[in-house]
């Protein structure tokens, strides 16, 4: 062990006394630093201004005067969703998929304005962020650092002069794998002080010490596969064009290609065209503005028995609010259904994306980090999903004081003159809302979602560490 | 002995080169997939066009058919607008991946509809596509990186520089063929591909002699910086390393630079800002007196003036024109919106010269109507869309012209212009 | 000046990375003449042969192949000579015939096989090695190769790097006598050498180098050789002389 400690210090000497190593890790540093400053403005900016807006919608609908309910229903609210603490470091899908929701009646709207449809279009890879940095950016670094380790040996002779003196292949490469990632856990201190910083904006000790440790292993595999390369071949000039050669492929084409692969072969048909299939369902489902719907003659019916009338203008609710509640809750059933269905073809796509993690440490780690931070499909669905279940609590509210508060006869002489229009309303007091604060997935079930990549991410490592292992054993100069 | 014949030799030569050889099959292979991927999403694209081309018109004739009035007819109808991929869009998918190329409008206010997004998979669209453009622009430059590095280095370190140059009089001519047919390979596996997918969608000429020439020309950059790095006397990693770097810088670096100063140079509303202000004045004017609708309207419109409120507490005019007054209250947030992004795309369009790769990809995108030009104009299409169907509608609803099915036969259709 | 010189260098100063290499060398060699300059590690040998094929120019005196300066017509001095560069480098991934034949045409020679196999006969390549990649050769018959190239080339000079470093007794000997028919063929030669035996055995004239001044030369006497024994003495001295001085 000694021996290996010895070859990590004088590898770390050679690091030191390189130019070419200090000018990269300074270069990177530096990006890294304006990047992450960059998005840090951008997500205060962003965060503040989400919340305004969300009071700024609240207020307004608090503060709406007396009116018919359903004017209310039609009225609609905003919602915002703000940034996860972590999205500081990896805002994930934050940045294409709408974060502003219009919630009302009859309808699910989908979320709109995501920050990239407004953005200047300088190309694919100009929306930088921390995270991508660490993912695509760092294992150049590593590569740059590392590639020379052991082949430098070999093409000094040096080597030769190592094994003979009696240090074994395995101390030697074990060594050499001690300084690199002794420099890996020096390089995530900028993800550290991230993952500190969530904490104090909410985030979970577990999550950011699991997200660091999640990109400790990423990077951990890249240096197996520096060392490898290192070890196997004979020039220098060879392992570094090979190791680019597979930073290409890993890092750039194949996500890339896995998202040809994967719209290729499960398709998702697009909002508009569920829309129009749907159409036809909901017509069956009925219309909840007309009373004479036959669908809803036998609520009608049920009604009446329950309050013992003969007429509809006896019962003591308004049956037009009972219709429009019924008629909500059966459309939102149908609407429920697609929006499950989308969000079903979505996450099945999604992790037909995420097998090719099982060829690409990036793509693993990428989501990963993004299940972590709650920046990922399934925190988007959430939102979805919470933001429907406001929807349908105030629109279900708003109709059940329809029911209640608006007697039926003003509701159906209310386009008679001015005077019954006026009549037709209910007080402001009954407009209520719950105020929307985005929940994100427990800490538990984040690790949970993060646990089939972390799992390729092993793998990965555990490969590459047994093939450097076994090479250590027959380390030739 | 000719010029024709060192040639000859250079590229004997290198076919005996394993590592070259390899690196024009993985083009190749690159190349090809990035077409045919793109060809298959075109094809995708098109089948659902027809798909809603036909929905769309069962769907607007069957609920036309149950209406009474215009202005029922006009609520109930919906109308499908979308912008078809171009003949070359399989190439560069562009813009048509973040924004929307389809919608379904009704006559209700615009401004409330034309943000609505249909996107694909958020998961898909932030890795991106691996496309012709993206090929070129960030894959291409880095294999030219691997051939050419070490043009000279690894002779220095073979020890055959010397001998090489003592051979051949001057080295400059032999480092010129050999860097000119390490190209000239990449840049032949990187088109056929394009010009073999362009032949099958019917792609015009003159769009893929322009892709062509943008690619040579590309090719032809990066190969001169590549040759003035390759010209040290450093070793070959040094001479990588270095190249790498230059890529990043180029194509990562300034354009990501680049979209932040732009983006802060030239702010634009906020959509949320938009969708709230349009929303409550629609919402607001249900109970605001009907004039304070309807002098914004006859403002607007002067042939309406005529127009006389039923007096009832609905009435399907009065109901329109708040739409269009909710529209018009937003115009200048809307045309800020718009403006901005047309002035953050010709800033970054300036920006991107000193970043080929982006610059490159907007110019291929541009081709293949897929740019951010391309957004706008069909944004521009719908509005005009909307336009007419308002046209077309009003009459029937502020100047009184009785109701019939048989006119609505004459309904606006859209056409894409493209 | 003299026509018959075919190499020539006149008070000779070359500078590498600012220090000084050759210090004002003056020497010559003619036709069908075999010149050795015989000298230490650092006495400025390879310098001498990288001057007279331009790649160092030279920071006084001059350099002249044919008569012509070379400075004033680098591709033309090129032209003349056939270099063969310490531990001759050729490409591993081709066969003998395949590498003279790339370096034959990057040299704008139309390749004929007969030739080339007359060239390889020459230097005794073994026939079934010259289809083999040079990646299994020993270093004899890499140079072996190296040297069919010199002849290929058809060139009145060969300029020779430490031509038999690293090579076993019998192909030195082998060497020395291929060089010996060339130089008797009216080829002018210049090898650059720390090996004295050999070039008594081989060299019409030796020059001795040393700290990049040209300390000494011995001619072989007509239809002799140059003895050996007077030349290590002078080379032993010179260098112990040289080691008291450094």
């Amino acid at each position: 062990m000694s021996a290996a400690l010895r070859v990590a210090k004088d590898e770390w000497r050679y690091w030191l006394r390189s130019k070419l190593a200090l000018a990269v890790v300074g270069l990177f540093v530096l990006i890294l630093l304006a990047v992450s400053l960059l998005n840090a403005v951008r997500m205060h900016e962003e965060s503040h201004q989400r919340a305004h807006h969300q009071t700024d919608s609240e207020q307004t609908f608090l503060s709406q005067p007396d009116r018919h309910p359903h004017r209310m229903v039609h009225y609609g609210h905003y919602v915002f969703r703000a940034p996860m603490p972590l999205a500081l470091f990896d805002p994930g899908l934050d940045s294409v998929t709408g974060q502003t929701m219009f919630l009302e009646g009859h309808r699910q709207n989908s979320a709109t304005f995501s920050a990239t449809s407004g953005s200047a279009d300088l190309g694919g890879l100009s929306w930088l962020t921390p995270a991508m940095i660490f993912q695509i950016f760092a294992p150049l670094l590593i590569i740059v650092l590392g590639h020379s380790a052991v082949v430098r040996e070999r093409e000094a002779r040096t080597l030769a002069t190592l094994l003979a003196q009696g240090v074994s292949g395995r101390a030697l490469l074990v060594g050499k794998l001690l300084a690199l990632l002794l420099f890996v856990a020096l390089l995530l201190l900028p993800l550290i002080v991230s993952a500190a910083f969530s904490l104090g904006r909410g985030e979970s000790l577990s999550t950011a010490s699991f997200m660091v440790g999640v990109y400790f292993v990423y990077l951990a595999v890249w240096v197996g596969l520096t060392l490898l390369a290192s070890a196997l071949l004979q020039q220098r000039s060879s392992v570094i064009a090979s190791l680019a050669a597979a930073w290409l492929v890993l890092t750039l084409v194949l996500p890339a290609v896995a998202v040809n692969v994967s719209s290729q072969i499960a398709p998702l048909a697009g909002k508009i065209e569920t829309e129009l299939t749907m159409l036809t369902e909901v017509r069956d489902v009925g219309d909840g503005h007309d009373v004479d719907d036959s669908v809803y003659n036998n609520v009608e019916a049920s009604l009446l028995e329950e309050y013992g009338v003969d007429r509809i203008e006896d019962l003591e609710i308004n049956i037009r609010g009972v219709l429009a509640q019924n008629a909500e809750a059966d459309l939102t059933d149908t609407l429920n259904v697609y929006a499950e269905r989308r969000m079903n073809a979505e996450a099945h796509q999604a992790a037909l994306l995420g097998w090719h993690g099982w060829l690409t440490p990036t793509l693993a780690v990428a989501d990963a980090s993004r299940a972590l931070a709650g920046t990922d499909l399934a925190h988007y669905h959430r939102f979805l999903r919470q933001a429907e279940d406001l929807r349908i609590g105030f629109v279900q509210s708003l109709n059940r004081v329809h029911a209640e508060e608006l007697s039926y006869i003003d509701d159906i002489n209310r386009n008679r003159d001015e005077e019954s229009w006026e009549r037709a309303r209910v007080a402001a007091t009954n407009w209520q809302l719950d105020e929307f604060q985005f929940q994100p997935a427990s800490t538990s079930t984040r690790i949970a979602n993060a646990g089939s990549s972390v799992s390729m991410l092993l793998t990965w490592l555990a490969a590459l560490i047994a093939l450097l292992l076994w090479n250590g054993g027959r380390l030739k100069p | 002995m000719s010029r024709w014949a060192s040639f000859e030799n250079e590229l004997r030569f290198l076919l005996r080169d394993r590592a070259f050889v390899i690196w024009i099959w993985v083009v190749l292979g690159f190349s090809s997939f990035a077409v045919w991927t793109g060809l298959a999403e075109v094809r995708q694209q098109r089948e659902s066009i027809a798909f809603l081309l036909e929905a769309d018109q069962k769907d607007r004739t069957s609920e036309l058919s149950k209406q009474g009035d215009w202005g029922s007819a006009a609520y109930y109808a919906f109308h499908l607008t979308y912008d078809p991929p171009s003949d070359f869009a399989f190439a560069a998918m562009g813009q048509r991946d973040a924004a929307s190329w389809k919608h379904r409008l009704r006559m209700l206010a615009l401004e409330g509809q034309i943000y609505e997004h249909d996107p694909g998979n958020p998961e898909l669209a932030l890795i991106g596509r691996f496309d012709f453009a993206f090929v070129v622009a960030f894959v291409l430059p880095l294999v030219l990186a691997f051939l050419l590095h070490d043009l000279q280095a690894s002779e220095r370190s073979a020890g055959r520089f010397n001998l090489l140059i003592a051979s051949t009089g001057r080295g400059r001519s032999l480092w010129r063929r050999r860097a000119v047919l390490r190209s000239g390979g990449v840049l032949i596996a990187t088109i056929v591909p394009l010009l073999i997918a362009g032949g099958v969608s019917g792609t015009r000429v003159a769009t893929l002699a322009s892709a062509t020439a943008l690619v040579v020309a590309y090719v032809v950059f990066w190969t001169f910086i590549c040759l003035w790095f390759a010209r040290s006397k450093r070793s070959a990693p040094v001479i990588l390393a270095s190249l790498i770097g230059v890529w990043v810088l180029l194509s990562t670096v300034l354009p990501a630079g680049g979209r932040a100063i732009t983006d802060r140079l030239v702010p634009i509303p906020t959509g949320a800002e938009i969708l709230m202000t349009q929303r409550e004045a629609v919402n607001d004017a249900w109970d605001l007196p009907v004039e304070d609708t309807m002098a914004p309207f006859v403002q607007r419109h002067p042939e309406w003036t005529g127009y006389v409120y039923s007096g009832d507490g609905f009435d399907w005019g009065w109901y329109y024109a708040f739409q269009q007054v909710g529209d018009q209250t937003v115009e200048e947030l809307s045309s800020a919106y718009t403006a901005g992004r047309t002035e953050r795309d010709r800033l970054a369009g300036w920006i991107s010269i000193i970043a080929p790769p982006a610059l490159l990809e907007r110019l291929l995108q541009q081709l293949a109507g897929t740019d951010m030009q391309s957004v706008l104009a069909y944004e521009a299409q719908v509005r005009a869309f909307h336009a007419e169907l308002r046209t077309f509608h009003y009459p029937g609803l502020f100047g009184g012209e009785p109701f019939d099915p048989a006119m609505l036969s004459a309904l606006p259709q859209y056409l894409p212009t493209k | 000046m003299d026509s018959s010189q075919k190499l020539q260098a006149d008070q000779l100063q070359v500078y590498r990375s600012g220090k000084e290499v050759l210090s004002g060398i003056s020497f010559s060699v003619g036709s069908g003449e075999v010149y050795a300059l015989l000298g230490g590690n650092g006495a400025g040998k390879s310098t001498t042969l990288l001057s007279f094929l331009g790649f160092l120019p030279p920071a006084g005196g001059s350099v002249s192949v044919n008569d012509v300066e070379v400075g004033t017509d680098l591709e033309a001095a090129r032209e003349a000579i056939a270099y063969l560069p310490e531990s001759a480098s050729l490409y591993e991934h081709l066969n003998a015939y395949e590498n003279l034949r790339y370096f034959l045409q990057l040299a704008r020679i139309t390749e004929d096989s007969a030739a080339i196999e007359a060239a390889l006969d020459r230097v005794s390549l073994n026939p079934e090695s010259r289809t083999r990649n040079l990646k299994e050769y020993s270093k004899g018959m890499r140079q072996k190769v190296a040297i069919a190239l010199a002849i290929l080339r058809d060139t009145d000079i060969l300029l020779l790097d430490e031509p038999t470093s690293g090579l076993d007794p019998s192909a030195i000997d082998e060497f020395h006598h291929l060089v010996r028919d060339l130089a008797d063929a009216g080829k002018t030669i210049l090898m650059v050498t720390h090996d004295v035996y050999g070039a008594c055995q081989v060299a019409d004239r030796i020059g001795l180098l040393r700290g990049g001044k040209l300390v000494g030369e011995f001619a072989a006497p007509e239809g002799g050789r140059i003895e050996t024994e007077t030349v290590h003495r002078a080379f032993s001295e010179r260098e112990s002389g040289n080691e008291q001085v450094a």
